[in-house]
Order: structure tokens, then C-alpha cells, then sequence
């Protein structure tokens, strides 16, 4: 924005505050989201976006502060006063429903306004449904397709194509890209500075700092619940960000910017994968030594997130796998753990972790044999055991017996890190190591591989995260279409060349 | 850039009613099933496949059925309800007592009905707002209602007859709901049965309420960021199941004119659990359709009838009864696994 004059706020917030027991979780924040903006809001995870957002979307009421759409005092009491102000919150957990079709996903809304006795417009329904589609470029889908058959970017073009229908004027996008490939990503991108020219606010939550600095008109900085600055985006670096998220100056040198240093060559192979095929995997052969961080990237649709699962044998598979010549049965995860493979997989809520248990326990979960004696827990070894690997990662926790569900994102993660150490990993196979989780615990996280590393184990990192990869990984493999299309080693790691292998055809 | 993403290979909208769209719904399966178990029955029986067996089994069903219909209701919004068996013995039993205390039968009707109005009310408001989940409410009131039709009747068995009070005009009328015929062939509960399940078509498959509570059972949230009432469609849901397992109720005294509090719809409820599982609905909600269940209702029926035509011991149907039900949702679930 250039204007000397900027225009009025649409949705003006001043002084609010909101307290959740025991936490304050939005301290007195003001910040004025002006129309026709992309407006960015970064932070670390528990800054205080989430409660930003669930108050202008209705979920969640102030305790304090005011919040003016349109100049005037509003009270965004429920989901439903929030859609009528023209508020449309695409959620990072998608508000879809997986058992309807799109038109009736997106129509939804629609529904809702009309009277419980009328009838279903089926027809229009759909009609409404392809022309909103057509809007963004999705003019092929059947509006009749199940939203549980779509992939997570065709879901959330849903969402936002429901917004649209609702001539939304302020539309919040929570995170939208943590599923989404480089290609899905650049469409989004495309359709919300479309939004933006027909006069739309978009209001964007992201950890993605380049996108952000790509995207924005303006910045707002959030921290420990308080909203630190707003800032025009012209001139502003990555660094610049990041030091007024963190409130402090990272270790760049160390953390950020350092090659890895190629220290494996000669290492003994760990482990040796031959014509691995599963559903989305094509005869993929590779090796991964000792003390070797190999990192592993790809589009959503390359089959590498079918790779860690296939590996561990979550999933049926065929070809040969093997950790110090030793061949690991398929469809048999317990097998793999005794034979020093461990898995960190992707998807933290479902598969990785018990949420409901202590931390102690999901330290120890994978290794229950040891743990146990004639069929007891032995809660000493348990204890001592988890009070060693939580000092190791240096996971913030109030006490061993904590539930993992209360623990921020990153500390979810070091913990469920730990629970794979305890088997006493050769192969530590890490999906994702970092989604959800915020600036400074992945610095932390990242150190803590390269420990592990160092102490001879072959850590198999699969990312989305290309920054992630470079940053880490002494050799980089690149799927597509089921099948390695590319090593890079060393210097030859860089954006560029891993794009160029994961999308080329 | 002209295709969206991962989208290209996807064929437009087909038309509606091609014979595949019709054998990928989920009821096909159920349907063959069906088919293939009447045919079966028409080859190994003398008497499945006449007009006087068949509109038999439509009698039979009747009542599971009217309770399914309500079920599927529940089950799509993502709720259970255990109580409906205790609903059907209190609701024909208040019924009853009222004809024999010597009221019309509107009025008894109306009371009766009104019982399982309210009933399915405290289902559904202890399920929402109450925050507990619909298994433990219904669960306790499972109890709480069978208890009531205890204390109300005294334990004692309730005979709708003249000796007993009730007037002969509304003896003769109420007899025809549960025993008579419509043009002296149809049974009246077949009657009641496919008026009930058409109804319930119309409103689930075409109406606004109907949508709502597809949503809702879909996902609970993406239905209150679009500004639906969660609560007040599942309450509604709650009630409609009260009010069809009260109706039920009253039919049932009216084919078989005595009931008693402690034996009269036991165990019921895992029968209309049963039949709509069995008719695709998914206990996980958001899923299932009259159809569905009507074919559902229809294999426990056939499945009954045919055994006792074919001279198998009332056990050894049990047993069946439970292999159907874990083989007809078995292959629904092994089947998506494969292709999904």
C-alpha cells in the first residue's frame, strides 16, 4: 500500500483481551485490517493468532477491548454473526463436511439462512456450486464428488470457494498452506491477490516467512499475546521477522545459515532399501549410513509421504529393506522397532502420539517390554527413563505426569522424539519433524537430530520443507511420481535444484 | 494455468441414474444381499415366496421398522439412542391404562405419543446441552423410563379390554390400528410402516432439515460455522425417535392388547440399532438413508421368516441375526478400505 492516505479499517480491534484460566491469552492487542489488504499476522505458536482469530470467527468472546467493523461497535457473538459481518474463517483444521458433496459444502451456508422447512434446491445447488468452482479454476470437479475424496488443497479451495459464495469481506486463512505442494500454494496465491483486486480483505495467518514477504501488504507481529508491530512490507527481510517474533536474535550463524558439514562418507551403510514398492511408491532403492542426515523431499503427490509409513511397515509393501543387513518383515511396525528402526510420522494428532496419556507414558510406548515386568509397569524405570530423555530434549513440561495434549507443538514433538530414541534407534525416520511447530523449538529440534547423528544413528528426514532439508541434510533424495528423480549432495543442495527434480516432467 | 490441482482426470457430472451410479450407492450391497437371500428362500422354501407370507413379514417388520426410521435420524446426527425399547413398553402402557380408564382413542394416542415427545426431549437436551455423551444419556434413561412404566403400572400387566374398562367403540378402532387390514389385505402396520418410512424419505432426502441434519453428523463444526443450530437439530433428531418409538408403542398394544412393564420391549433397542447398521447408517454419523435402513429392517425380517419356515430353532436365529449384522457392515467397511 502506497496511499498517503490509508484508507479506513473494515475491522478496527483496540485493547482487546481475552483470559483463559491461568493464561492470558491476548493482552490489550489493537490492530486495524484495512480493506482490499493481505494482511499477514505472524507469531510463534501460542502468541496469541489462534485466539484472534476464533473471536473474529464468532468462537471465542473478548474479555475485554472492542472490536469495529465498518467504523461501528460490534459484538461477533456466534459462528453465524461472524459470516454476517462478512467474516469467513478457513480454518487450518478444515470446517468441512467430509461425508457431504462440494455444493453441499459450499452451499452450507446458504442452507443454514433458509427456512428448516423448505426444500433441498438440489439443482441450484449445484449450479451455484460449479460456477464458485469455476471462479477458482476448478471448473473440471463434479460438484457431486464427496469431500471426503479430495486432497487437502482441493478441501480448502472448497472452503474458500464457500466463502466466495458468500461474498465474504474479511477472509481469514489460518495456516493455509501447511498441506498444500508448491504448485497448490502458487494457485492460492494467485487466488487470493484475485480476492484482493475485487476489494476483499484477507487476513493471513502463516509460519511461511517467504510467503508472507511474498504475499503481504502489511505485517502485524505478534508475541506472548500482544501484538508487537505492523509493519508496510517493503524492505523487510526474513531476519527482520524473525527477531521481532522471538523478541531475541537467533544463532543465526549456527542454527540458520550452516551447510551441514558431509562428515559420512565413509560410514558403514545402516540402511539399504531395494525396489521398496507401496501405494504411491515405485520401486524406490537407496541407502542411508551412519551419522547421515538424508533428507528426503518431494511434491504432497510423489509418494513421500507414503515412504516413512512404508518403511516402518505400516503399510503393506514390497522389495527389501534391510537395517545392517538384516531384512525387516513388511506389514510388521513391531519388528521394525526391534530391529532398530524408529518412526516420527507426520501426523502428530492422529498416529503419533497419545495425547491423553502422561508424558512419561509416550515416552516409553514404544519400548513396553522393557519397561514392564510380568506384565507390570515398572514406574520407577518409567520415570527415570522419561526424566532423562525430557532433560536430553530439553522439552518444556510442568511435571512427568502431564497429559502430551496440553503441551505446545514443539514440545509434543521432542517429546514423541524421545519415544523413539528409547528403542535405541539405528534408523530414525522423521516425517515432517517440524509442522505445527514454532520458530524456536525448530531450531532446537534441528540441533537435536544432528546430536542424534553424531552418535552414529542414520537419521531419514522427509520434509515438505525445503529450507528444512538444506539446512540439514548432507544429501538430499527427490521423489516424483513414485521414483527418485534426483541426489544432490553438498553445495549441489539448494532450492532451485530440488524444485526442478520434484516437479520437471 | 487452466487445471486445477490433481483434478484433470475427473469426469464432469454424470447423469443421475446410470446403472452404475445405482450399483456404487452404498444400499446396493445391502440390496443384493437381499435379493439373493430371497431367492434362496424361493427355492428352498414352499411358502417364503407368496403374497400371503410375504405381506406377513411387511407385518412383522412394521413396528423394528418405524423405530429404524427414527433411528436413522439419530445415527446420522451423530447420536445414539439406547432408550427407545423402554420408550416403546412406557408409552404403549400409558396409551393403554388411558383407553382402559375409558378415554377416546385420540386423546390416548395424543398422551401416548406426547410421553415419547418428552422422553426423546430429555434425550436430546441431556446429549447437548447437557454435554453428556448420547450412549450415557440414553443409557440412563433406558433405565429411568422402564423404571417409570414399573412404578406407573405397578409391575402388573395391562390388558386393553371391555372387562377392564375401556369402551367398545375404541376397542373396536384401536384392535384395527394393530390387527386390521386396509381393503382386508394390507396389514394396518404395514400400513403405518410405509407411510412413516415415506414420509421420512421426503423430509431427509429433500428437505432444508433434512440437509441440516446430514451436516451436523458430517462434522459438528462445519454445521455451526455455517449458522446451523447443532443442538437443535440433534434435540429434534431425539425426538423424532421418541415420538416413532412411542408410536411404535401404542401399535404394538394394539396387535397384542396386553403389556407388561418389566418384559414388554426388552432388549428392543439393540433390534433397531441392529437393522439400521445393517442398513449402511454409520455409528460415527453423517452417513445412512431410509432406503437403507428399509432394506436393513428388510433382511432381519426375511431373515427371521425364512429360518422359521425352513424349521431352524429359535437360537440357532439368534446367532444369525449377529452374523448378519457383522458380515453386512464388515463388507461395507472391508470394500472401502480396498478402494479408499
Amino acid at each position: 500500500m502506497t496511499d498517503t492516505q490509508p484508507p479506513a479499517p473494515i475491522v478496527d480491534i483496540s485493547g482487546l483481551t481475552k483470559r483463559f484460566p491461568g493464561v492470558l491469552a491476548l493482552d490489550r492487542i489493537s490492530v486495524a485490517f484495512r480493506p482490499g489488504e493481505v494482511h499477514a499476522v505472524i507469531g510463534e505458536n501460542g502468541a496469541g493468532k489462534s485466539t484472534l482469530m476464533n473471536i473474529l470467527a464468532g468462537d471465542l468472546q473478548p474479555d475485554g477491548g472492542e472490536i469495529r467493523i465498518d467504523g461501528r461497535l460490534a459484538t461477533i457473538a456466534s459462528p453465524l454473526a461472524s459470516r454476517a459481518a462478512g467474516i469467513t474463517v478457513v480454518y487450518q483444521e478444515l470446517a468441512l463436511c467430509p461425508t457431504l458433496s462440494i455444493a453441499e459444502n459450499i452451499m452450507m451456508s446458504d442452507m443454514a439462512a433458509r427456512s428448516v422447512v423448505s426444500l433441498v434446491p438440489r439443482d441450484e445447488m449445484r449450479r451455484e456450486a460449479r460456477a464458485a468452482l469455476t471462479r477458482l479454476g476448478m471448473g473440471t470437479l463434479d460438484p457431486d464428488t464427496k469431500v471426503s475424496r479430495l486432497s487437502v488443497a482441493e478441501m480448502q479451495l472448497v472452503e474458500i470457494a464457500g466463502a466466495i459464495r458468500q461474498r465474504a469481506r474479511v477472509l481469514v486463512l489460518d495456516e493455509p498452506n501447511s498441506a498444500l505442494s508448491k504448485r497448490e500454494s502458487d494457485r492460492l496465491f494467485e487466488i487470493v491477490k484475485q480476492l484482493r483486486a475485487d476489494g476483499v480483505t484477507v487476513i493471513y495467518v502463516s509460519h511461511h516467512l517467504k510467503e508472507v514477504l511474498d504475499l503481504a501488504d502489511r505485517i502485524t507481529v505478534m508475541r506472548d499475546g500482544r501484538t508487537i508491530e505492523t509493519m508496510d512490507n517493503s524492505g523487510l527481510s526474513e531476519d527482520r521477522l524473525i527477531r521481532a517474533m522471538v523478541g531475541r536474535e537467533l544463532d543465526t550463524a549456527a542454527q540458520w545459515s550452516l551447510q551441514p558439514q558431509a562428515r559420512s562418507h565413509e560410514a558403514p551403510v545402516v540402511l539399504s532399501v531395494e525396489k521398496l514398492a507401496a501405494p504411491g511408491l515405485d520401486a524406490v532403492s537407496f541407502h542411508a549410513r551412519a551419522g547421515e542426515i538424508l533428507g528426503i523431499g518431494g511434491l504432497p503427490d510423489s509418494g513421500k509421504d507414503m515412504l516413512g509409513e512404508a518403511l516402518f511397515g505400516l503399510c503393506g509393501r514390497q522389495g527389501r529393506v534391510t537395517i545392517d543387513g538384516k531384512e525387516l518383515r513388511g506389514g510388521d511396525p513391531q519388528a521394525s522397532i526391534r530391529n532398530g528402526m524408529a518412526l516420527v510420522p507426520a501426523d502428530r494428532r492422529g498416529a503419533g502420539a497419545l495425547l491423553t496419556m502422561s508424558v512419561a507414558n509416550n515416552v516409553v510406548s514404544a519400548s513396553l517390554p522393557r519397561f514392564s515386568m510380568a506384565g507390570f509397569m515398572r514406574r520407577a524405570a518409567v520415570r527415570r527413563e522419561a526424566r532423562a530423555q525430557v532433560a536430553r530434549l530439553d522439552a518444556r513440561i510442568s511435571h512427568l505426569g502431564q497429559k502430551l495434549g496440553t503441551l505446545s507443538g514443539g514440545n509434543q514433538q521432542k517429546i514423541i522424539l524421545g519415544r523413539s530414541l528409547v528403542t535405541n534407534p539405528r534408523v530414525l525416520v522423521l516425517h515432517e519433524p517440524t509442522r505445527g511447530v514454532d520458530v524456536g523449538a525448530k531450531a532446537e529440534i534441528y540441533a537435536i537430530l544432528r546430536g542424534i547423528a553424531g552418535e552414529g544413528v542414520a537419521v531419514v528426514m522427509i520434509s515438505s520443507e525445503i529450507p528444512e532439508l538444506i539446512m540439514n541434510a548432507e544429501r538430499v533424495l527427490v521423489l516424483r511420481n513414485g521414483r527418485i528423480s534426483g541426489e544432490l549432495t553438498g553445495a549441489g543442495i539448494n532450492e532451485e535444484a530440488i524444485l526442478a527434480r520434484a516437479m520437471a516432467s | 494455468m487452466t487445471q486445477a490441482v490433481r483434478t484433470g482426470a475427473r469426469a464432469p457430472a454424470t447423469d443421475r441414474f446410470t446403472l452404475a451410479r445405482l450399483l456404487r450407492a452404498r444400499e446396493a450391497g445391502v440390496f443384493i444381499a437381499l435379493l439373493v437371500m430371497c431367492l434362496f428362500l424361493s427355492f428352498a422354501t414352499d411358502g417364503f415366496l407368496t403374497s400371503l407370507n410375504l405381506l406377513n413379514v411387511g407385518r412383522q417388520v412394521s413396528l423394528l421398522g418405524i423405530m429404524a426410521v427414527g433411528m436413522t435420524f439419530v445415527l446420522i446426527a451423530g447420536e445414539v439412542d439406547l432408550s427407545v425399547g423402554s420408550t416403546y413398553a412406557f408409552s404403549g402402557l400409558a396409551t393403554g391404562m388411558l383407553i382402559i380408564a375409558g378415554w377416546a382413542l385420540l386423546p390416548a394416542i395424543c398422551v401416548g405419543l406426547l410421553t415419547g415427545v418428552v422422553i426423546g426431549l430429555v434425550n436430546g437436551v441431556l446429549s447437548t446441552y447437557g454435554r453428556l455423551p448420547s450412549l450415557i444419556a440414553t443409557l440412563g434413561m433406558l433405565s429411568i423410563v422402564r423404571g417409570a412404566a414399573l412404578i406407573l403400572t405397578n409391575g402388573q400387566p395391562v390388558t386393553v379390554n371391555a372387562r377392564n374398562g375401556a369402551l367398545p367403540d375404541v376397542l373396536q378402532s384401536f384392535g384395527f390400528m394393530g390387527q386390521g387390514y386396509l381393503f382386508s389385505v394390507i396389514p394396518m402396520q404395514l400400513v403405518f410402516f410405509v407411510l412413516v418410512a415415506g414420509l421420512a424419505w421426503l423430509v431427509l432426502s429433500f428437505s432444508n432439515f433434512g440437509f441440516r441434519v446430514y451436516a451436523v453428523g458430517g462434522s459438528a463444526k462445519a454445521a455451526r460455522v455455517s449458522g446451523i443450530s447443532v443442538n437443535k437439530v440433534k434435540i429434534s433428531a431425539f425426538v423424532l425417535m421418541g415420538v416413532l418409538a412411542a408410536f411404535a408403542g401404542i401399535l404394538g398394544l394394539a396387535f397384542l392388547p396386553s403389556s407388561q412393564a418389566g418384559r414388554t420391549g426388552l432388549g428392543l433397542e439393540l433390534d433397531v440399532i441392529a437393522a439400521t447398521i445393517v442398513g449402511g447408517a454409520s455409528l460415527s454419523g453423517g452417513e445412512g438413508t431410509i432406503l437403507g435402513t428399509i432394506l436393513g429392517v428388510l433382511i432381519i425380517g426375511v431373515m427371521r421368516n425364512g429360518l422359521v419356515l425352513m424349521g431352524v430353532s429359535p437360537f440357532v436365529q439368534e446367532l444369525m441375526i449377529g452374523l448378519v449384522i457383522i458380515v453386512a457392515v464388515g463388507i461395507d467397511k472391508w470394500s472401502t478400505r480396498r478402494t479408499g
